[in-house]
């Protein structure tokens, strides 16, 4: 029996080769996703082992919040470091510094990075604490004019010893002189930020640390190991500080990263997983498709005496031994991914430092495990199949495939299985309870197998109005194009499947987008009074800017008011929330806010101002009191001022701005607001916003039409990468196309013969295989609109608290999507066609 | 084993028998009664050969007796085993112990060479050949030298050899051959054909024949006749020119 398997195998090898792409593709994805974010980690490991080097203890204050993997801690105290210094087996120590500092370059534009922070940060005078650094040029910073530059950005932007360069900070921009280039070991930078080193006195001062530290590193006295150094300071300093052991700190710093490219690997393996999915019924299919030509031969060994359960673990053993071969495959693919997703996230701005790429153990076994996996249990269907061929199809002439199921159980556990899916996506979309994205997840998932399940009912219908144009305008082509589409629903249906599933989240991503345009343009055209808007730069990794810019702005005669917005956490019963920070007063003129209770101006004396649903769900009221936890202030009681209605701008919590400064360590505008005093041409206004930001070159104005088009330019950025990232399993839904295509026309080749020896040019030929392709390209595509619309308008209906009030269906788009599946479907027939045409009509009428 | 002739005893001698079965395709006034009511028994170690025009329910007959279709009522036993108590799995046993096939199509695996091809029962059922058996077989198909070839590169008398080969290497209870000849020229079917009465000859083995060509059920011990799904008569020690009679004026 094996023999009976390995030799089919080994004959059906074409076949089975693009039934092995899909999965190569899949499992190559999955590969490279893991080889990318291990390579990402062991760089930030290998970059944090260099920056704590020569630090045996470190001391910094516990960690109360964390905005988006970035930590948030309260500065230490200067006292804390005398008291160190005390402290028995402290050899050295010294309080450190960091913070936003960024290099305008020599344009005049600043120095963005791509996503990595702009550091600023003090560099130490004790030599054990210097060993982080390696100088490669010059002296390291000693003065208040005194900068040293990581080595890459003093190589791209063409800083040289000696040069004045120009550098912001959250208070006011500063000149300084270049005194040194520093390396990190090998390396010229950190992970691709940029780095300004300034000696502690000055690097307190301009990134707003007087008087504090971020952290004190201690070096051990000889002898004295870290970790019993480590012992000795807890057991001394106050328990709100954290005491580390340098190797401590690093694995903490990496684990940190390590949370982000987690993030990273789940996003990059959901769209892996759609793709396997999408795989998943190529395999089917393919091996449905085969397991029918070869009914004869199954049939066969069933009279010969094979139990059902051998044809099974056969045909098991088949799917096993390709999903291997393609998974081995795909793994060497994967490593080929890796280096292309690199390039993908360069592409759109995140660039990643280069290290050797990271392959472990563990990678190469989830590789094999999910290729072997899904090829096996795609199959178990064709297989459960293939063992009810009846022994007696051995004996008859004609192969008969088996005459398709009734309708009527399909129909009941196709609706049955949809419906269960949309409760799933639905509990999880509007329910807010359990793993809300895994009920969303499993909801799509299973709503994608209820459609394929009905699919093959509607295919013959759909394929019949598809086809009609081609019926009656392509020739007798056109038509036996239209039949052989309708011809086997059911391969046609789960071939159309695949590039459902495909298309159907393309149009949501699109639908969804679109959604979220139109909702950001209404909220600008609604609530928005100001003129102007500035906020970072774009690409800037949502860095913000210095509160200056705004304080300039407002003293300007052509400016009636501006408003900075700053926008951090805070937490509420343990629940992290984020706050906007606001001067009532200016806010009140540039942003619409209507109040239910209270005024914004009863904030100008300190409290909040809270949403209203916010307020309702909590049954707060206006001079109740809230408790609410800051990262730098601690536990605070704050009075509750007012209550306004949703505007989609404030979010749901607007703090006093005296308040916000004394409760975040940070001062930055996210976004400011200007309004132009009214009179005041638009030209001059604006000539007057850009003197004050030419000092502030990481500042962009835009005036509402332009923050529309930004905004709509960062949402396309977000949508090409989905797009790309789905592009994988649109890639394998077309080689589905291409391989139920190619086998069909092996398994028509008596019938494509007869119409050849009938008189059917091979250009006719070709033209009725393009034709029944498009057909089953069209038809997954309007298949895949339909869900998709009906995804999309789900989620947009359940963000609409959150923002997205708006549903846009961008319908030139979504015909293109139609278009192109179209010209896919054309592509997809190339090469089955030209394998059509070259047959021997002599052999193909006369053979058996 | 060797036993020949009509006067022995039933019980040791018969390899298969059919009592009153019938066979219904279809229900209400669709429904088409393929067997209707048949009745035969296949002595051990003779060659039967069954005939009857198109629609006569031969093949469905031998596929009942086959145990590769059900019975409407009726029972069918090959050896001492009842086959309608049978369920799929024991039914499947029986035909891999019990029962060899010889199909019209010759239905060789293409991607086996024939010493594979010839094995394949045997291998479906994890057994080891018996080697002096399997060389007799063989030398009986006279495919020594042919054995490493695919289904391919063999002639359509070769690969019928192959067929019966296979049918024999496993000692089956009975073989059933449908059409053996229907896609071979005259001289390959005698061939075919000869090598079939010489192992009912010299292995002692039982072999039931459906046919429509009266000179290929000359090569059987008798001739049953089937016409709308009932033995119409038998004939024994055919030859093709009573045979070719006998049909006509059954056709009339």
């Amino acid at each position: 029996m094996w023999k009976v398997t390995l030799k089919g195998l080994a004959a059906h090898k074409l076949r089975l080769a693009m039934t092995a792409l899909a999965i190569v593709l899949g499992v190559g994805f999955v590969a490279g996703t893991y080889v990318l974010t291990d390579t990402i980690n062991k760089t930030f490991t290998d970059l944090f082992t260099q920056t704590t080097k020569g630090v045996d203890v470190a001391i910094r204050t516990k960690e109360t919040f964390s905005v988006q993997g970035n930590p948030q801690r309260a500065p230490l105290p200067a006292a804390l470091l005398d008291q160190v210094r005390g402290i028995n087996g402290v050899r050295v120590a010294e309080g450190n510094v960091g913070g936003y500092a960024q290099f305008v370059g020599r344009s005049g534009k600043p120095v963005t990075t791509g996503g990595a922070p702009t550091l600023g940060v003090s560099v130490g005078s004790a030599p054990e604490l210097q060993q982080a650094l390696t100088l490669r040029e010059g002296r390291l910073p000693a003065g208040p004019d005194d900068v040293a530059v990581d080595a890459a950005t003093a190589r791209k932007q063409g800083f040289h010893i000696g040069d004045r360069v120009k550098i912001l900070f959250q208070g006011p921009p500063r000149e300084f002189t270049v005194v040194g280039v520093l390396g990190f070991g090998q390396a010229d930078n950190l992970a691709g930020a940029t780095l300004a080193g300034f000696d502690l006195a000055t690097a307190q001062q301009v990134l707003n640390r007087v008087g504090t530290y971020d952290e004190i590193d201690i070096v051990a006295a000889s002898g004295v190991s870290p970790e019993t150094l480590r012992d000795q300071v807890r057991a001394v300093v106050d328990p709100r500080y954290e005491v580390l052991t340098g190797t401590e700190l690093a694995a903490d710093q990496a684990k940190a990263v390590g949370q982000f490219t987690k993030f990273i690997n789940y996003a990059l393996l959901a769209f892996a997983f759609v793709a396997l999915f999408v795989g998943s019924f190529i395999i089917v299919n393919t091996f449905s498709i085969i397991l029918a030509q070869r009914t004869r031969e199954l049939a066969l060994l069933r009279c010969l005496g094979a139990l059902r359960r051998q044809v099974l673990r056969s045909v098991l053993v088949e799917a096993l031994i390709v999903g291997l071969i393609a998974s081995v495959i795909g793994l060497g693919v994967g490593v080929a991914v890796a280096i292309g997703l690199k390039a993908v996230f360069k592409a759109v701005g995140a660039d990643l430092p280069s290290t050797t790429l990271e392959i472990q153990p563990r990678t190469i076994v989830v590789a094999l495990l999910v290729g072997v996996v899904v090829t096996v249990t795609a199959s178990l269907l064709p297989a459960l199949r293939a063992t009810r061929v009846s022994p007696v199809a051995a004996l008859q002439q004609e192969a008969v495939a088996p005459p398709a199921r009734a309708g009527r159980r399909r129909t009941i556990i196709g609706a049955l299985v949809t419906l269960a899916g949309v409760g799933l996506l639905l509990t999880g979309l509007f329910a807010d309870q359990g793993n809300r994205l895994a009920n969303v997840a499993s909801g799509a998932v299973v709503i994608f197998l209820g459609v394929g399940i009905l699919s093959p009912l509607v295919a013959r219908p759909l394929a019949r109005l598809l086809g009609w144009p081609f019926a009656h305008w392509a020739g007798e082509a056109g038509k036996l194009a239209r039949d052989n589409a309708m011809r086997s629903p059911r391969r046609t249906a789960s071939t159309a499947a695949a590039l459902m599933i495909g298309l159907a989240l393309v149009s949501l991503v699109t639908i969804f987008a679109a959604s979220v345009k139109a909702s950001v343009h209404k909220v600008l055209d609604q609530t928005i009074a100001a003129d102007y808007i500035l906020s970072g730069p774009s690409n800037g990794g949502g860095q913000g800017f210095s509160p200056e810019v705004v304080t300039r702005l407002s003293q300007q005669p052509e400016v009636d008011s501006a408003t900075g917005v700053r926008i951090n956490v805070f937490k509420l019963d343990g629940k992290t929330q984020q706050v906007a920070g606001v001067d009532p007063i200016s806010y009140g003129r540039t942003v619409r806010t209507d109040t239910t209770s209270g005024s914004l101006s009863d904030l100008t004396s300190g409290g909040i101002a809270v949403r209203e649903n916010t307020a309702s769900d909590h049954g707060w009221k206006v001079g109740d009191t809230i408790v609410m936890e800051f990262p730098v202030g601690g536990t605070q009681a704050e009075p509750i001022r007012a209550i306004y209605e949703d505007n989609q701008l404030n979010g749901p919590f607007l703090l006093a701005l005296p308040d916000y400064e004394r409760h975040y360590a940070d001062q930055l505008d996210t976004v400011a607001l200007v309004k132009a005093r009214s009179g005041v041409a638009p030209d001059v206004s604006r000539a007057a916003v850009d003197r004050v930001v030419a000092d502030f070159p990481s500042v962009q104005v835009k005036d509402q039409a332009e923050y529309k088009q930004q905004q709509s330019q960062q949402i396309d950025q977000v949508l090409l990468l989905f797009y790309v990232l789905l592009a994988l399993a649109v890639i394998i839904a077309v080689i589905g196309i291409i391989n139920t295509l190619a086998l069909s026309v092996l398994e028509r080749i008596r019938e494509l013969g007869l119409l050849r020896a009938l008189g059917m040019t091979k250009r006719q030929l070709r033209a009725m295989v393009r034709w029944e392709a498009v057909i089953i390209a069209v038809l997954g595509a309007v298949l895949g609109l339909a869900v998709g619309g009906f995804f999309g308008w789900t989620l947009v209906r359940a963000l609409h608290s959150q923002g997205i009030t708006e549903f846009a269906v961008p319908i030139p788009t979504l015909v293109g999507f139609v278009v192109a599946a179209a010209l896919a479907g054309v592509l997809a027939a190339v090469f089955p066609a030209r394998r059509a045409s070259k047959i021997d009509v002599l052999r193909a009428i006369t053979t058996e | 084993m060797t036993e020949t002739g009509l006067d022995l005893g039933e019980r040791q001698t018969v390899a298969a028998r059919a009592v009153d079965i019938t066979k219904v395709y279809g229900t209400g006034e669709t429904a088409v009664h393929a067997l209707a009511g048949v009745t035969a028994s296949f002595p051990s170690g003779r060659f039967t050969a069954v005939m009857g025009p198109s629609g006569s329910g031969k093949s469905t007959l031998m596929h009942c007796l086959a145990g590769l279709d059900r019975t409407t009522s009726g029972q069918v036993w090959i050896g001492e085993t009842e086959l309608s108590q049978l369920n799929d799995r024991q039914l499947t046993l029986l035909r891999r112990h019990k029962v060899g096939f010889i199909f019209q199509a010759f239905n060789l695996l293409p991607t086996l060479n024939a010493a594979e091809n010839i094995g394949l029962p045997l291998a479906i059922a994890g057994q080891k050949p018996d080697q002096a058996w399997y060389d007799k077989v063989i030398d009986a198909v006279g495919l020594r030298p042919r054995l490493r070839h695919r289904p391919a590169e063999l002639s359509g008398g070769e690969q019928q050899r192959v067929a019966g080969a296979r049918a024999l290497v496993s000692r089956p209870t009975i073989i059933f051959a449908d059409e053996p000849t229907g896609n071979l020229d005259s001289r390959s079917g005698a061939q075919m054909l000869g090598f079939m009465r010489r192992s009912v000859d010299e292995f002692g083995q039982t072999i039931v024949m459906v046919t429509h060509d009266p000179s290929a059920a000359a090569y059987a011990d008798r001739v049953l006749f089937l016409a709308d799904g009932r033995i119409v008569d038998e004939m024994a020690d055919p030859t093709a020119e009573r045979v070719l009679d006998y049909m006509k004026r059954l056709g009339a």
